[in-house]
């Protein structure tokens, strides 16, 4: 099995035509599936979190069977992920796109986990200390996107579990967690 | 003196035509009996037969596929009902019927990819992968008769032969003599092009085009526009391996 680095490619991969946008409907269907999976499962395991159509990225050609994915190709199946759910356009170009291999309201889960294991139910901490800080080593919050670090804690103030204040001496923002 | 029709000449033919008739019947009667008590050794001896050889029956397909032939041979058929002494003695019946469920599955599965034609050879293997577990080895045979059951469904399942290769079809698509062909040329790399498809058959290149278009249209074909020469190959991936590798996975 073909694999990238660490990852495993599926066998679909190999398989010249699924690199061209099929023009049946139920074919491109399960087409846009494989990918969808395959595009999450390889950005979980990367620890991806943006993919910018114009520039290379490893999944979208094959050098094996010399083929690449058409710009029509990478909107499609990002699109059909963006439907579902899973990721986001960052511009109406459709050039960015932000992949959310755990949902935002999962990634709140994961921060409120995070926060109980490390006991720090009433503290205040700066966002970048709870991506980079020495507490989140080890966790999948650690080295996470702060685009959707600051949708997972904006929804957690919605739910009353913090408040986000701008900081005097930094320009990073605070947390001010109240779980209890 | 010659001698007068009476009633004791008739009386004696009559009692003559009696006779015959008796030896006929007695005669016909022990033929019978005698092929009823040749049929009933045979039966059991074939019983014994399958008694003593259940096992291999059971674990051996090569051994199975030639029990078949023989049974065929004599008219048995040990799957024409579940019930029954062949199918208390081998649970034959139920070994095939569950082959079929499984083959129904592995048919479904598949079909997103493959338009519902797969090879024998791919079907048997992923049948022997998901049945791992299971005692008894299968082989191509013992697809083709679980296969044969299923007709009974009247669910279109049907093998047809494409060139050196057998192909389970699992949707009544009709494919007709042009698409075969195509599928036979498609062995080679498991695509064609239109260019191909015209040279090598000698084809009107609207008439190429048409089965090709079908063919696609039943989800039988994938499209690849992605080769350097910039033909676009048509991929079938019910002749190559990769389109049930990718069904594999997801059952």
């Amino acid at each position: 099995m073909q694999k990238l680095g660490e990852f495993k490619l599926p066998h679909f991969f190999n398989y010249p035509p699924y690199f061209t946008l099929q023009p049946v409907r139920d074919t491109r269907e399960k087409q846009i599936q494989l990918w969808k999976e395959l595009i999450l499962d390889y950005c979980r395991t990367q620890k991806l979190f943006v993919i910018e159509l114009e520039k290379d990225f490893p999944l979208f050609t094959n050098p094996t069977i010399e083929r690449s994915l058409t710009h029509e190709a990478k909107d499609a199946f990002l699109s059909a992920l963006v439907s579902d759910g899973r990721a986001e356009w960052m511009d109406k170009s459709h050039r960015k796109c932000l992949i959310l291999w755990h949902r935002i309201q999962d990634w709140a889960e994961l921060v409120l986990r995070y926060v109980r294991e490390n006991g720090l139910e009433d503290s205040v901490m700066t966002v970048e200390e709870i991506r980079l800080g020495t507490e989140s080593r080890g966790t999948e919050l650690h080295g996470m996107d702060r685009t959707i670090l600051m949708r997972a804690l904006k929804l957690l103030e919605h739910k009353g579990k913090l408040a986000i204040f701008k900081g005097t001496s930094t320009d990073d923002e605070g947390v001010k967690f109240s779980l209890q | 003196m010659r001698r007068r029709p009476g009633i004791g000449g008739l009386q004696t033919a009559a009692a003559a035509r009696d006779q015959y008739r008796l030896l006929g019947e007695n005669v016909a009667k022990l033929r019978t009996d005698l092929m009823k008590e040749q049929l009933s050794t045979f039966r059991s001896q074939l019983e014994d037969f399958a008694r003593k050889h259940k096992n291999d029956i059971r674990k051996n397909p090569a051994f199975r596929s030639q029990f078949h032939e023989m049974c065929a041979k004599v008219g048995v058929d040990p799957l024409a009902s579940n019930k029954g002494f062949w199918a208390e003695l081998l649970g034959i019946g139920d070994f095939y019927y569950e082959l079929g469920v499984q083959i129904v599955d592995i048919c479904l599965a598949t079909r997103a990819h493959n338009g519902g034609l797969i090879k024998l050879e791919e079907l048997c293997k992923i049948l022997c992968q998901r049945r791992k577990g299971a005692r008894e080895a299968v082989s191509e045979d013992d697809c083709l008769r679980a296969i044969s059951k299923l007709k009974v469904l009247g669910s279109g399942f049907e093998v047809i032969s494409v060139g050196k290769r057998k192909l389970v079809r699992s949707v009544p698509t009709e494919l007709n003599k042009d698409h075969n062909e195509i599928l036979e040329m498609a062995q080679a790399q498991g695509f064609v092009t239109v260019e191909e498809v015209e040279r090598r058959l000698s084809w009107s290149s609207g008439r190429a085009i048409d089965a090709l278009e079908t063919l696609l249209d039943e989800g039988l074909a994938m499209i690849d526009d992605g080769h350097r020469d910039g033909r676009r190959r048509y991929w079938f991936p019910c002749v190559s391996s990769i389109s049930s590798y990718v069904g594999a996975e997801t059952i």
